[in-house]
């Protein structure tokens, strides 16, 4: 009877439960115990159960120093009222022993009117979806993640290459030289690469990084540039990298063999420049040289101007001081004709008594005495 | 008849002091029946003298002032609507009169200008469909200022020709000047007495034509016409680059007219070349069209016509 009734109770509370919920989900887990930085696929699938409703989810793993993850992939159907979404996710531990998984979801209700006024609005009028969000708790997924073999610096299937492009310089002179690891499995981010009490000057780059995660796993290529400079040979040693294979449960070795550099002395005197080069920057004054052609070429077409004008006041006085030209003409006249004929050119009405004496002379009875009246004419010029 | 000109100047006399150029400018319009242009300053007594003629003759005097916004119906008149009978009626222009005084002509726009020098020339006017003839003497002095050269409208050289003379005023002499002041303070200038009718100056024109000018003389005028348009023909090459264009045939008619009417006013019943010489300046100074090379030397009309005069022998 005690029993019938636990489980009677059982059914009731999962019934309840059940009902409260609008929907199913379901995870996928690809291997629920694995090495440490062994990927792991998880994946949700989430299900509406009740019709009546309009849903949206809103799903993410939460952080955690326990894992780090990668979202691969959502898919989700345009069924309002059938609403099913697909997530993937790739999980990296990052820890031995065991490791929880938590989520973060919200379930987000609305009607059809909702949604319809939505969809009213446009650019310049955005009209938000009302929805009514629930909290959903999910309860974590447990990994019991397996420790790695001692020493063991990369988790995956990878390669090691190396470059160099010589190993003989002079003094101080950089010596390029490149590692590069290729591969699938967890990213090959060393923070020390080279071995530990180098005696060289070291100068190195930020790796250069090339990943793509898909379900399979991470596949990437990593490229480690840098440089070494000393003032006298020296010896690189070997690089040894400890890698372990989940997949074949084996560990491996990257090596890089020991390298040796010459290093001869620097010929002090090339290292001096004898030509400046960039070369230094001399102030531009080819500003002042405008302004002040400029300014000269103002200065001379003004000054042309003014020694014209000038020249021409000159011209103007200089006869008048020097000489009377008119006084010159009729001092030259020898008869009364000429003499009239040139102040009648004068257009002056002072000469016009002159003019009438000379007349007399020259068409009437009367004699005139043509020097008299000639000095007559220039006593008027006085 | 000498004896009418001299009363004509006595009586002008009381009213004007000196400016015998335009003086006698004036009498040698009326008598040729030309118009005559006036360049000078302001206050030279260019109304005055105008004024005392109109005066001395008994003729009709009207003014006009010249200013950039007249319409020719301003001064030729305009057909005006009646609205009592319904009729259009002529409203005569101030160009109906015997003496005109244009008063700075260059600051009316061309269409104004226009329309009094073809009056000038035609001495008839004509509004809507009728056609008035103006009274003899009909004579137009017109003025213009030589100092002022913004927003005038300079006049161009065909209608410049229509004028018979082209009269430079000056100022008054100081003891002129000392005349007019005392007069004018005391207004002691007389009143004009007409001193001669219409008739009589009808008469004095037609005496002007029995004044005899010798062949010699009409070759002159002539030559020294034909030397403005062609001076390396009369040995001018000097003064070639300095003419754009030349005096036109109206300026040897007006030279002909106005040594004849000069040699009348001396009292001679010929003319002589000094009649000529009276004249030449007047009449051709406005004629003679300078190039841009004179202009920029600054030599003036004048100054051509005396090289001409100086160069050209007289009979």
């Amino acid at each position: 009877m005690k029993n019938s009734l636990g489980k009677l109770l059982l059914v009731l509370l999962c019934s309840l439960w059940l009902n409260a919920k609008d929907f199913k989900h379901h995870f996928t887990l690809s291997n629920t115990s694995p090495y440490v930085k062994e990927a792991v696929l998880m994946t949700l699938d989430l299900s509406q159960t009740n019709r009546d409703k309009v849903l949206f989810f809103h799903f993410a793993l939460k952080k955690s120093p326990d894992y780090e993850f990668h979202r691969l992939n959502v898919k989700e159907t345009e069924e309002h009222h059938t609403a099913q979404v697909h997530y993937e996710y790739l999980i990296y531990p990052l820890r031995a022993g065991e490791i929880q998984l938590h989520f973060n979801l919200v379930q987000k209700a609305t009607t059809e009117e909702n949604l319809a006024y939505s969809f009213s609005g446009d650019r310049d009028n955005v009209k938000g979806l009302t929805t009514v969000d629930t909290q959903i708790d999910l309860p974590p997924l447990a990994l019991k993640i397996k420790a790695l073999p001692k020493g063991t610096s990369l988790v995956g299937d990878f390669n090691l290459t190396h470059s160099l492009k010589t190993n003989k310089a002079k003094a101080y002179e950089p010596l390029p030289f490149q590692v590069t690891i290729t591969g699938s499995g967890y990213l090959p981010l060393l923070e020390n690469l080279l071995p530990e009490n180098i005696n060289f000057t070291l100068f190195k780059e930020k790796p250069i990084v090339n990943a793509v995660n898909s379900s399979q796993g991470t596949s990437s290529t990593v490229i480690y540039s840098m440089a070494f400079s000393h003032s006298k040979s020296f010896d690189l040693g070997p690089i040894v990298l400890k890698a372990f294979n989940p997949k074949t449960k084996k560990s491996y070795e990257l090596t890089v063999p020991k390298q040796h550099f010459d290093i001869s002395k620097a010929d002090v005197k090339s290292l001096v420049d004898k030509i400046d080069s960039p070369k230094p920057v001399k102030s531009d004054l080819s500003w002042l040289t405008t302004i002040l052609t400029s300014l000269l070429s103002y200065f001379v077409v003004f000054g042309a101007g003014y020694l014209t004008a000038i020249s021409l006041k000159w011209k103007k006085k200089n006869p008048a001081q020097t000489s009377h030209p008119l006084k010159e003409k009729i001092e030259a006249c020898t008869d009364e004709k000429a003499l009239q004929q040139l102040l009648m050119a004068t257009d002056s009405k002072q000469f016009a008594l002159s003019i009438e004496k000379l007349e007399k002379g020259l068409y009437g009875n009367g004699k005139i005495n043509f020097n008299k009246v000639k000095q007559e004419v220039l006593e008027m010029l006085k | 008849m000498n004896k009418k000109i001299t009363q004509l100047k006595q009586e002008l006399s009381k009213a004007v002091i000196g400016q015998e150029t335009m003086i006698e400018g004036l009498l040698i319009g009326l008598l040729c029946d030309g118009h005559i242009l006036v360049e000078g300053v302001p206050g030279l007594a260019k109304t005055t003298t105008i004024n005392a003629f109109s005066k001395a003759l008994g003729l009709d005097f009207k003014r006009i002032q010249f200013t950039p916004d007249l319409l020719p119906s301003d001064i030729i008149g305009a057909q005006i609507y009646n609205p009592q009978d319904h009729s259009f009626s002529i409203k005569k222009g101030p160009l109906f009169t015997h003496l005109l005084l244009a008063d700075e002509i260059n600051r009316a726009p061309a269409k104004v200008q226009s329309a009094l020098l073809e009056v000038m020339q035609e001495r008839q006017v004509t509004i809507a469909e009728e056609t008035f003839k103006l009274e003899s003497p009909f004579l137009v002095m017109a003025t213009q200022n030589p100092i002022e050269q913004e927003g005038v409208y300079a006049l161009p050289e065909a209608q410049l020709d229509r004028f018979m003379m082209k009269i430079v005023v000056q100022h008054n002499s100081e003891e002129e000047e000392l005349e007019i002041m005392r007069k004018g303070a005391s207004k002691s200038f007389a009143e004009v007495q007409k001193v001669l009718s219409i008739e009589e100056l009808h008469t004095l024109q037609k005496a002007l034509e029995k004044i005899h000018i010798d062949k010699e003389l009409e070759q002159y005028i002539v030559h020294l016409i034909s030397a403005t348009r062609d001076p390396a023909k009369f040995n001018l090459a000097s003064i070639t680059e300095s003419i754009m264009f030349g005096a036109s045939p109206r300026a040897s008619i007006d030279l002909y007219k106005a040594a004849k009417a000069k040699a009348f006013l001396r009292g001679n019943d010929f003319v002589s070349p000094a009649d000529i010489g009276y004249v030449v300046h007047d009449v051709l100074r406005h004629r003679i069209v300078l190039s841009y090379e004179a202009r920029a030397k600054g030599v003036s009309a004048d100054e051509i016509i005396s090289t001409i005069v100086e160069t050209l022998p007289i009979p």
